[in-house]
């Protein structure tokens, strides 16, 4: 027994359907916990700078150094597997660090060309950049980014908005945690 | 000319070898993901998981994590190749090899 031409095109592509799934699936297991770690760095991040501002920079550089190491790993430990190509595992490593650093660059370059007076705006920026990138990363791959993309967008500005003494905390607890929870459901997905 | 595989043929079982076939080179993949990505219900991956077991395609791993049991599933060398043929079959159907 034989199939006809029709079904054998739908059988394809529902293959293929099912292969893209598996990858997202797989892009989705491997951002949780990288998301959960940023999460984490974020936290003790504000904490220390809503803390002890004069702090922060020296609090912030060692902290995302840590991030991105941490994420390097991940992605390397996600990918990597008996048998799986060391040089994909290392090349999604590379382009996970790249992205975070020219991310850093983008943050201290802005705020240094447009120095603003607000001594709010440098602990909202990083919130509403991260924010922008994620919506990107979701609107072209992982769908699931982008909602966390936005929510910490809106997060950040109602923090910056409505309560500007305590923005520090609200961005450990909001934006830190927002990260976390998201990287938790990222990894359910 | 490539063969039907009849076994595989079935849309559930097609799902789970395309799903399985995509993450061949990497850890075993667990019974929940494999359900997502699969679209299938409980009973329905267990059966069919199952039956691809018998035909020596797929091999189910079962052990513990902490306390919580896993399941997880990948296919075999024997799989893959059938997986290879089956799809090298339904490619000449649509391109009309042996017309």
């Amino acid at each position: 027994m034989g199939v006809s031409r029709t079904e054998a095109a739908a059988a394809l592509s529902d293959i293929e359907q099912t292969t893209s799934r598996s990858h997202l699936s797989r892009g989705y297991l491997i951002s949780g916990p990288i998301l959960m770690t940023w999460g984490a760095i974020w936290v003790a991040g504000y904490l220390a700078t809503g803390l002890k501002p004069e702090w922060s920079g020296a609090v912030w550089l060692p902290l995302d150094l840590i991030g991105v190491v941490a994420s390097i790993v991940l992605a390397m430990r996600g990918r990597s597997a008996p048998g799986a190509g060391a040089g994909a595992a290392a090349g999604l490593g590379w382009r996970s660090a790249i992205g975070a650093l020219a991310v850093t660059a983008f943050i201290v370059v802005t705020f240094n060309l447009f120095r603003p007076v607000d001594p709010q705006a440098p602990v909202a920026y990083p919130g509403l950049i991260c924010g922008l990138v994620y919506v990107i990363m979701g609107v072209w791959r992982m769908t699931r980014f982008a909602w966390i993309g936005a929510a910490m967008f809106v997060a950040t500005l109602i923090g910056y908005r409505l309560f500007p003494d305590i923005l520090p905390f609200w961005m450990a607890a909001v934006g830190g945690g927002g990260l976390m929870l998201g990287g938790l459901w990222m990894r359910r997905a | 000319m490539a063969q039907l595989d009849e076994l595989i043929h079935q849309p559930l079982r097609l799902k789970i070898m395309a799903a399985l076939y995509a993450e061949r080179d990497r850890q075993p993949v667990e019974f929940s993901r494999l359900k997502a990505v699969t679209q299938a219900t409980d009973g329905n991956l267990g059966s069919h998981l199952t039956a691809l077991e018998r035909a020596g395609y797929v091999e189910i791993v079962k052990d513990f994590v902490g306390k919580k049991p896993r399941t997880r599933a990948t296919v075999t060398p024997v799989g893959r190749k059938a997986f290879r043929g089956h799809v090298d079959y339904l490619r000449e159907v649509v391109e009309g090899v042996g017309d």
